[in-house]
C-alpha cells in the first residue's frame, strides 16, 4: 500500500509540478522586487508576452506529435508585415485573412512532411528561411506602418475589465485547444500518434490529416501572435518576432510537454511559458550583467525542465 | 566425449514461459550440426545462449572441455563463437570493410587515425577466405541479401585471427531470404570452412538440413527430443519427430457452420506484391476462418498487410463485399470494416506508455461518442470494462499502462481495440499467438472462434500447423510467395500436420 501511495503522490507532483514552480518563481520574484506585485506591472507583462504565449500554445500541437515547428517565429514576423501591408487595402479584414493564410501555409508544411517524408525539423527549418526571406522581400527591409483606427487591431491592443484582450484571447484559445485535445477523436489521435506513430497508423489514425491540422493550428496561432505584436507597436518589420523561437520552445518544454511527443498539453505549455517569462524578468531585475543573465536563464531552465518532465514515460531521451 | 562446444542441462525461462528445459547438446570439431523444431520449440533461444545474447538459468556450456560463461556477444566472439544473424546485423551506410571489423579491436590505425588502404587490404583477405568477389569499399546497403549474408559469414570468420583457433559458427535460418542457387553457394562455403570451424545450422527446410548437416537434433517444447545421424534418417521421420508430440494433445475442433450467405466477403485475385507475393487467389465467406501458413518469407504476412492497406506497390484485384477495395491506408481499410492484429505487438500493435482503455478506444471509441466528433469517456470506459471482463484481461485497472501487462493480456487488449467497434466485418490476424504461453493461447483461440460464429470473417496467419488446423475452416499453404496447397472443409476432413509441413517447405 505504501508504494502505491507514494506512486500516486509522485504522479500528483508531476501533474502539478509546473504550476507549483510557477507559484514559487513568482513568489521569489515578488519578494526580491515587490514592485512586480503591482497590477500594472503584471498587466504590462501579460500584454507584452501574449504573442509569445500564443505561439507557445500553438507550438504545443506539433510537439505533442513528436514533431518540431521551427517556423513559428518567422511566420509571426511575416504575418505582421503582411498584416501591416494588407491593412491599407483590406482594413480590419487584413487580420483574419493573414491568420487564415498562415493556417493554410502551416497545413501545407504538415502535409508535405508526410508526403515527402522530410523530418519536421528540416521541413520547418526550410519554411523558416522562406518566410524570413519573404518578409524581408515584401517589406523591402523597412518598417511598415499599419493603417490606424482599424477595429481588429484596436480590439487586440485594448483591455477588458483591466485585463489585456490579447492575454484573454490566449486564455480562450488555450481553453478551446485543451478541450479539443481532451474531448475529440482528433485529440486522442494526437496523443496516440505522439506515443507511437506506427501503432496508431495501424489502428486507423489518419496520420497525414492529423499532422496537417496540427501544423495549421501552430502556424495560425503564430500569425495571430504576429497580429498582436502589430497591434501594440503599429509598425512591423521583417524580424519583429524572430527572437521568439527559442523562448517558445523553452516554454513548451518547461511546461512538461515531451519533445519526443505524446506527453503534455496546452495548459501545461501555457504555464511553462509563464515560467520562462518570469525567469527572464527575474534575470533582468537581478541586476546581473546581460551576459550573466543568459547564463542564469539557461541554468534555471535546465533545472525547471528536469523537475517538470515525466521521464518514466519516455523510452529514450535524445 | 567432449566436443568443440557442449551444453549440459541448459534451461531458460522467460517469465512463466519455459523456453528451454534441460537441454544437452554436443558439437564436434569440424562438424555441421542441424537444429530443427517448430516455432517456439526453443531453437532460437538455444542459439542466443550459445552466442552470448541470453544467459541460461541453469546448466553449463563447455568450450573445448572448459566451462565458459558467455555474458555478452563480445565475450562469445572472444571465445570464438559467432552468430550469422537471421535479421541482418550489418550497418547499411558503412562499407563492407568497416562492417567486417566493427566488432573487433582495430589493427589498422596510425596514431589513432584510420588507414583506409590497410583496412581494405585486411578486408580483402577476409573476403578471399570465402571467395567473395566484392569491393571492400562498397556500402553494405548496395549489396543483395545473398551478398550480405556472405559478408556476415566473412565477419564471423574474421574472428579466426582474433582467437587464433577453431571457431564455432551459428547460422540462424540463413536460407530464409535466399533463392536456391544462393543457398547452394552458401552451402559450398560452409563445406569449405568445415576444417576451420564447427557449424550449427537452423532451418525450417528439411531437405536443406539433410543436405548440409552431418547430424541433426530435433527440438520440441524446449527439449532436445531426438538426435539422428544424417545417414540413418529420412525427411519423413524428421517431420514426425518435429510435429509428433503436439498432435497427441489435439484440441477439440469446432463444428463447421453452414453459411447461409455464399457471397464471399473477401475475394483476392492474382495478388502480386513485388518480391513477396506472386499471383495469390483467396476467397472468404462471412463467419469463415481462413488459415494461412508458410515458413518465413512465404509471403503470407504480406497478403494480410496488403489487404489492410500497408503495402505501397501491388497488383491484382481485392474485392471486399463484391466491390474493389480502395484501401490505400489502414484508415481507409478501417472505415470499410477491416481490422488487423499485427505480429509486431510492441511496435505496431500497442501504443506504449498509454492506458489499456485509451488503447482499446483508439480506433472505435469515437463510435460511442455523445455526438459525431465528441468523445464520451464515460461510455467508452463502460464498454472497455465489459470487454476486459469478457476476454478475462488481467489488469489492475483499465487505466493501467498497457506495456506493463503480460504478453497475453497485451494481445487481448490490442485485439479488443477492433472488437469494441460496431462495424467490423473482417479481422486479419498476423501470428496472433506469437510469444503467448499455452493458457493465453487457448483463451485467444476461444475468442477467435466465438467471433467467427457471430459472423466475423477471419484470416489468420498461423505460427504452427497445429494452430491453423485447430481454428480454420479453410487452409491455404504458401511457399515462396505462391499458394502451394489449399485445403477446404478442414474441420471435417483434416489434413495431417505432415501434409501441411510438406507443402510449406
Amino acid at each position: 500500500m505504501q508504494t502505491t501511495f507514494s506512486a500516486v503522490a509522485r504522479e500528483r507532483l508531476r501533474q502539478f509540478g509546473p504550476a507549483l514552480i510557477l507559484i514559487a518563481v513568482f513568489a521569489a520574484l515578488a519578494t526580491a522586487a515587490p514592485g512586480l506585485l503591482r497590477w500594472r506591472a503584471i498587466n504590462g507583462l501579460l500584454m507584452d508576452n501574449a504573442p509569445l504565449l500564443l505561439i507557445i500554445v500553438g507550438l504545443t500541437l506539433p510537439v505533442l506529435l513528436g514533431c518540431l515547428d521551427l517556423s513559428v517565429a518567422a511566420v509571426a514576423s511575416f504575418s505582421a508585415v503582411c498584416g501591416a501591408i494588407l491593412s491599407h487595402s483590406l482594413g480590419s479584414w487584413a487580420g483574419p485573412v493573414v491568420v487564415a493564410g498562415a493556417a493554410v501555409a502551416g497545413g501545407v508544411q504538415g502535409w508535405l512532411i508526410g508526403r515527402l517524408q522530410i523530418p519536421s525539423f528540416v521541413m520547418t527549418l526550410g519554411a523558416l528561411g522562406i518566410f524570413a526571406g519573404l518578409a524581408l522581400f515584401i517589406s523591402k527591409a523597412n518598417m511598415v506602418g499599419i493603417r490606424p483606427g482599424l477595429a481588429f487591431f484596436d480590439v487586440l491592443s485594448a483591455r477588458t475589465g483591466g485585463m489585456p484582450n490579447a492575454f484573454l484571447i490566449v486564455l480562450a484559445i488555450a481553453a478551446v485547444l485543451s478541450a479539443v485535445l481532451r474531448f475529440t477523436p482528433f485529440g486522442r489521435d494526437v496523443y496516440a500518434f505522439g506515443q507511437s506513430e506506427l501503432a496508431s497508423y495501424i489502428s486507423g489514425v489518419r496520420r497525414d490529416l492529423v499532422r496537417t491540422v496540427a501544423f495549421a493550428i501552430s502556424s495560425a496561432c503564430a500569425a495571430l501572435g504576429g497580429m498582436m505584436m502589430l497591434s501594440q507597436t503599429l509598425f512591423a518589420n521583417a524580424t519583429v518576432a524572430n527572437g521568439l523561437l527559442l523562448p517558445a520552445l523553452v516554454g513548451v518544454v518547461v511546461g512538461g510537454t515531451a519533445i519526443s511527443g505524446g506527453i503534455g498539453g496546452v495548459a501545461a505549455s501555457l504555464i511553462g511559458g509563464l515560467i520562462a517569462v518570469l525567469i527572464r524578468v527575474g534575470a533582468t531585475i537581478s541586476g546581473l550583467p546581460p551576459a550573466s543573465q543568459d547564463v542564469a536563464f539557461g541554468i534555471v531552465i535546465l533545472i525547471a525542465v528536469a523537475l517538470t518532465t515525466d521521464r518514466s514515460k519516455m523510452g529514450i531521451v535524445k | 566425449m567432449t566436443g568443440a562446444l557442449s551444453l549440459e542441462g541448459v534451461a531458460k525461462r522467460f517469465g512463466d514461459v519455459v523456453a528451454l528445459d534441460d537441454v544437452d547438446m554436443v558439437l564436434h570439431e569440424g562438424e555441421v550440426l542441424g537444429l530443427i523444431g517448430q516455432n517456439g520449440s526453443g531453437k532460437s533461444t538455444l542459439m542466443k545462449i550459445m552466442a552470448g545474447l541470453h544467459q541460461p538459468d541453469a546448466g553449463r556450456l563447455r568450450l573445448g572441455g572448459r566451462v565458459v560463461q558467455l555474458r555478452s556477444p563480445l565475450e562469445a566472439a572472444r571465445a570464438g563463437i559467432g552468430l550469422v544473424h537471421q535479421e541482418q546485423s550489418l550497418i547499411g551506410s558503412l562499407t563492407v570493410a568497416e562492417n567486417l571489423f566493427l566488432d573487433k579491436p582495430v589493427t589498422f590505425t596510425r596514431a589513432g587515425v584510420y588507414r583506409w588502404a590497410e583496412m581494405k587490404d585486411q578486408a580483402r583477405r577476409q573476403l578471399d577466405k570465402i571467395e567473395l568477389d566484392i569491393d571492400p569499399a562498397t556500402p553494405v546497403g548496395d549489396l543483395s541479401f545473398a551478398q550480405r549474408q556472405m559478408v556476415e559469414l566473412a565477419k564471423v570468420l574474421a574472428l579466426e585471427e582474433l582467437v587464433g583457433g577453431h571457431l564455432v559458427i551459428l547460422f540462424d535460418e540463413p536460407t530464409a531470404v535466399l533463392n536456391p542457387p544462393e543457398i547452394q553457394a552458401l552451402f559450398a562455403q560452409i563445406r569449405r570452412i568445415k576444417h576451420r570451424a564447427s557449424v550449427v545450422f537452423v532451418s525450417h527446410r528439411m531437405d536443406e538440413i539433410l543436405d548440409i548437416s552431418d547430424r541433426v537434433y530435433v527440438m520440441s517444447d524446449g527439449r532436445n527430443v531426438a538426435e539422428r545421424r544424417k545417414d540413418e534418417v529420412k525427411v519423413d521421420e524428421l517431420y514426425e519427430l518435429m510435429v509428433g508430440r503436439q498432435r497427441a494433445g489435439a484440441v477439440a475442433r469446432r463444428p463447421r457452420a453452414v453459411y447461409a450467405n455464399p457471397r464471399p466477403r473477401l475475394e483476392v485475385r492474382g495478388l502480386t506484391v513485388p518480391g513477396a507475393v506472386r499471383g495469390v487467389d483467396l476467397g472468404l465467406a462471412p463467419g469463415e476462418i481462413l488459415g494461412l501458413i508458410g515458413v518465413h518469407g512465404s509471403g503470407a504476412e504480406q497478403v494480410l498487410r496488403t489487404v489492410f492497406g500497408l503495402t505501397d506497390r501491388w497488383s491484382g484485384e481485392i474485392l471486399f463485399e463484391g466491390k474493389p477495395l480502395q484501401a490505400r491506408t489502414p484508415a481507409a481499410a478501417v472505415r470499410q470494416g477491416i481490422g488487423y492484429l499485427p505480429a509486431e505487438r510492441k511496435t505496431e500493435g500497442m501504443v506504449r506508455n498509454t492506458s489499456v482503455s485509451e488503447n482499446m478506444a483508439l480506433t472505435f471509441g469515437r463510435q460511442h461518442g455523445v455526438a459525431p466528433g465528441l468523445l464520451s469517456r464515460a461510455r467508452e470506459r463502460g464498454i472497455v470494462a465489459d470487454w476486459v471482463r469478457k476476454l478475462a484481461i488481467r489488469t489492475p485497472s483499465i487505466d493501467h499502462r498497457i506495456d506493463k501487462l503480460s504478453g497475453g493480456n497485451q494481445q487481448k487488449a490490442v485485439l479488443s481495440k477492433w472488437l469494441i467497434g460496431k462495424s467490423l466485418k473482417l479481422l486479419l490476424l498476423d501470428h496472433p499467438t506469437r510469444g503467448l504461453d499455452p493458457g493465453a493461447r487457448a483463451d485467444l483461440f476461444a475468442v477467435i472462434r466465438e467471433l467467427a460464429d457471430e459472423g466475423l470473417s477471419i484470416v489468420l496467419v498461423g505460427d504452427t500447423p497445429d494452430e491453423v488446423l485447430t481454428l480454420s475452416d479453410t487452409i491455404v499453404v504458401m511457399k515462396d510467395g505462391s499458394v502451394s496447397a489449399r485445403i477446404n472443409d478442414v474441420q471435417h476432413n483434416p489434413p495431417t500436420e505432415e501434409d501441411l509441413v510438406r507443402a510449406m517447405v
